[in-house]
């Protein structure tokens, strides 16, 4: 224990290492309040839906309480969905400022509103978040070359090599005390802030230890690498140019080349064409025999069909009718195309395998539900909510039942319940 | 002048022996060859993709058949933003905004499909353009081979021994500037071929490429200032490296993470939600087409009959419908006008505050510079929504002219068997119709736009060569 403590002051004595130490507290601080004020946005965004919604459906009942039709009811009402922070998405803020958070929806067809997105700066999305993730992916490793790119060749140039070698053991013992105490100093300042971030903003005890097993792995990779570059004896200012090259390949090269190779091995292009195909699918039924339309949508939705037949005049269940056959015609384009986000997305998260800085980027985002498959699993709620959204509007037009006041409380809500 | 020379040339004997920087400089350059190349096929893909859809949706609009002309307004129309020239060398934020809008009455929708929410996690790490080389890999490089140009030199006591021999500090100082600013040549030299070679293609802008190179020969030239300065005020090379890296990662990786998140903080962007609220709260205040008893559109339709000096709506000789269908839209697009202006505005104070953060790190300044100039930013992005939105007012109160003149107010309203077929109007009203053109900022404009950035980077390359000035004449005096 002396001799931990012996270290420590020596290490502790050197300006470079306390700077660089409180440096990466203060940033991992500030990435951590950052994030969690970002959440808070969102949460706030989300838990001010309920008054903007009252206010706006309440005047859609006024005007549809005239008539109480239930098609001009399903026409006006926009129905909001949201897809709240998981506990743990203040560390690593993944698509979220990119991706919507609130959509509103209505029962018409849904592929031409499921793809739209909220406002945000592209500017500002462009450099990507001051987050967690971003300081222990990007940050940390820096500080790990400030902070090992000398240990065995500072001995060296200090004349004092020969002197340790002498030690028991080749001084083994000496240079791994140096190195866990780095180490172990690196830990904390990067693990201690998260875990107080984490127990304020309730994140199961769990995905704490696995942020922290994660933070440490990372960290030794670094570690490990500043080690086998320190063991071929070249001086401590080629050793840091050297980790700092592989720094800069590792996090920044790899990663874009990656990117431009998947995106071109891996095109995706059904998203505009989804959108026209869909467009044309729906307005063609203006101009078919409306009964071709009930035909093709009662085969798939029989349910419906003991409904009246179609009278000369507009109704309003043919025009929903035809939306859902729209959606249905791209539902194939609307398969290929998330199939094809996913494959990215694999791609991206196989490369994790080997490449520790993308690894972690994806796990923290994983664990935090602000990935991709957490965007894709939203508009899956999305989607089922919509579905329930038809059914509940069908039983009135397809029965000509009116829609009353009343019946606007009776409509579905949306339940935000990420991944059960 | 051949004692500068000298020093350079010895200088550059030893960067060349340097291995980890010939290495770094052998991969800068080969990976801005990938990136040149890559680049250029990504926008020409995308170009020819962008372009082949707007045609598919152009061709389906002229070849839609008779149709009443409101059930056009619903059809609506595709556009695409088409990419300029320069987006190869730097595509700013086209990843980062959709890039394919529906155009169609009542609504204002957004950009969708743009390729950040469509690509792997990978996207958020960078995209590797020469653009991006330049302003992030370039600068780490220039550190690698000349951190320890004048602190190696005081360090091993050489410094004198130059002295001795007759040089002077400032020559000593403008030798290895001469040297790093070579190699900051040939770092930066296959970007600017490549931006060159982009001239080649139709459409390319002199002025705002002259900007981009002058902006970014400034960035190199001042990392070469700030190496030599910081190498000339530290005793030892280690700690030269040490301090320019942790320059480098404040100014070119954490600063452009943290001035965007400050201006998100600072100026809050109203969400769709909030907007579509306000927006439907507004047009119920300002009337309500539906709602017979509206006091906006009792005086409305008084209005229009006087002007006719009818008393029945029946009796005009235009269609009434339309007629309301023009001032409706007229109300809605007033409305989308001006929350769009707002958030336009709150957007572009955002911008304005990461500008100031700008003025701490050139890197931010340099990054406005060059989107401004390959007109990829968001002035641009938001010069294509404007376009839009602006053609799509034009195009919908076409179509609702010619429900007012071209469909007959009895037929409007009829709902026999046959009233269908009598409210269409002919298909070729639908070629009549203009596309949609986007039409780019010209050169002289884009580099307006730069300027700001350039000025920045200017001024950082002034106070640094001062400062340069300032530690040469102390030179090896601790």
């Amino acid at each position: 224990m002396n001799l931990w403590r012996h270290e420590l002051r020596l290490l502790l004595r050197q300006r470079l290492t306390v700077i660089a130490l409180a440096l990466l507290a203060l940033l991992t601080l500030s990435a951590l309040v950052a994030g969690v004020a970002e959440v808070n946005r969102q949460r706030a965004a989300i838990a001010a839906i309920p008054a903007g919604q009252a206010e706006d459906i309440g005047a859609v009942a006024d005007y549809v309480d005239r008539t109480k039709d239930a098609g001009s009811a399903a026409y006006y009402s926009f129905h909001p969905t949201w897809d709240a922070p998981a506990p743990l998405a203040f560390a690593a803020l993944g698509m979220r400022d990119v991706s919507p958070y609130i959509m509103r929806v209505r029962a018409l067809g849904l592929e031409a509103q499921i793809y739209d997105g909220d406002t945000f700066n592209p500017e500002l999305a462009l450099p990507g978040r001051f987050d967690f993730a971003f300081v222990l992916v990007f940050l940390a490793p820096l500080f790990v070359i400030a902070l090992f790119h000398d240990l065995v060749s500072g001995e060296r140039e200090a004349g004092r090599q020969r002197t340790l070698a002498a030690l028991p053991n080749g001084g083994q013992a000496l240079w791994r005390r140096r190195t866990a105490l780095r180490l172990a100093l690196l830990w904390a300042v990067v693990g201690l802030p998260f875990i107080i971030a984490s127990a304020v903003e309730g994140v199961a005890p769990a995905a704490i230890l696995i942020v922290l097993a994660l933070t440490l792995a990372y960290l030794l990779f670094w570690v490990a690498l500043a080690a086998l570059i320190g063991r071929l004896g070249w001086s401590s200012v080629t050793n840091a140019a050297t980790l700092a090259g592989a720094w800069l390949v590792l996090v920044l090269i790899v990663p874009t080349l990656a990117n431009v190779a998947i995106n071109a091995a891996i095109p995706v292009n059904q998203g505009a064409e989804i959108a026209l195909a869909q467009r044309e699918a729906v307005n063609r039924a203006w101009d078919i025999p409306r009964e071709d339309t009930m035909r093709t949508f009662y085969a798939r939705h029989p349910q419906w069909s003991n409904s009246a037949p179609l009278g000369p005049e507009f109704h309003y269940k043919w025009y929903l009718a035809f939306h859902q056959n729209g959606d249905e015609s791209v539902a194939e384009l609307a398969q290929a195309y998330r199939a094809g986000l996913e494959t990215r997305d694999g791609a991206g998260r196989a490369l994790g395998w080997v490449l520790p800085s993308v690894g972690v980027q994806a796990l923290l985002t994983r664990l935090a539900r602000t990935d991709l498959a957490a965007q894709l699993s939203y508009q899956d709620r999305v989607r089922a909510f919509h579905e329930r959204l038809r059914t509940f509007y069908y039983g009135y037009l397809f029965y000509d039942r009116p829609f009353a006041r009343a019946d606007f409380d009776r409509a579905p809500r949306f339940e935000d319940t990420p991944d059960g | 002048m051949s004692i500068v020379r000298l020093i350079a040339q010895d200088e550059l004997r030893l960067m060349a022996r340097n291995r980890v920087a010939v290495i770094a400089l052998v991969l800068l350059v080969l990976l801005t060859l990938v990136a040149v190349a890559s680049s250029w096929a990504h926008q020409r893909n995308i170009a020819e993709l962008r372009d082949r859809h707007a045609h598919a949706a152009e061709t389906a609009f002229d070849a839609q058949p008779e149709r009443h002309p409101h059930r056009m307004v619903h059809y609506g129309t595709f556009i695409f933003r088409p990419l300029g020239p320069l987006a190869a060398f730097d595509p700013g934020v086209d990843a980062f905004t959709g890039n394919s809008m529906f155009l169609e009455g009542h609504r204002q929708n957004t950009a969708n499909f743009g390729d950040v929410r469509q690509s792997s996690l990978l996207v958020r790490f960078g995209q590797l353009t020469p653009a991006f080389l330049l302003q992030v890999v370039a600068p780490l490089l220039l550190i690698f081979l000349g951190y320890g140009a004048l602190a190696r030199e005081t360090e091993h006591g050489t410094l004198r021994v130059l002295m001795l021999q007759g040089a002077s500090r400032a020559q000593i100082v403008r030798g290895k500037l001469l040297a790093l600013s070579a190699a900051a040549l040939l770092a930066g030299a296959p970007a600017m071929i490549g931006l060159v070679a982009l001239s080649a293609q139709p459409g390319a802008l002199a002025l705002p490429m002259l900007a981009i190179a002058v902006g970014y020969a400034a960035y190199l030239a001042l990392w070469a200032v700030l190496i030599l300065l910081v190498s000339a005020l530290v005793r030892r090379s280690r700690d030269a490296l040490l301090a320019l890296v942790a320059l480098w990662a404040v100014a070119v990786v954490l600063l452009p993470r943290v001035g965007p998140d400050l201006a998100s903080a600072a100026v809050p962007l109203t969400n769709r939600f909030q907007t579509d609220v306000a927006i439907a709260r507004d047009l119920r205040t300002m009337g309500d087409s539906h709602d017979p008893h509206d006091p906006h559109f009792a005086a409305f339709k008084q209005s229009v009959l006087d002007r006719y000096g009818v008393s029945r709506v029946e009796d005009l000789p235009v269609n009434y419908n339309g007629v309301v269908a023009l001032e409706g839209e007229r109300l809605t697009s007033s409305l989308f006008n001006r929350y769009a202006a707002d958030s336009f505005a709150a957007q572009a104070r955002q911008s304005g505050l990461v500008e100031i953060v700008g003025l701490l790190s050139p890197a931010i300044a340099l990054r406005s510079l060059s989107m401004a100039a390959a007109g990829t930013d968001f002035a641009g992005h938001r010069r294509f929504l404007e376009q839009a939105e602006a053609y799509r007012y034009a195009l919908v109160q076409r179509l609702n002219r010619l429900q007012a003149e071209a469909v007959s107010y009895a037929d409007d309203t009829a709902t026999d068997a046959g009233a269908d077929r009598r409210k269409r109007i002919a298909a070729d009203s639908w070629q009549a119709m203009p596309d949609f053109g986007f039409v780019a900022a010209d050169g002289a404009a884009l580099a307006a736009g730069a300027l700001p950035g350039l000025a920045i980077v200017l001024g950082w390359l002034a106070l640094a060569a001062l400062l340069l000035l300032r530690a040469t004449r102390r030179l090896g005096a601790h």
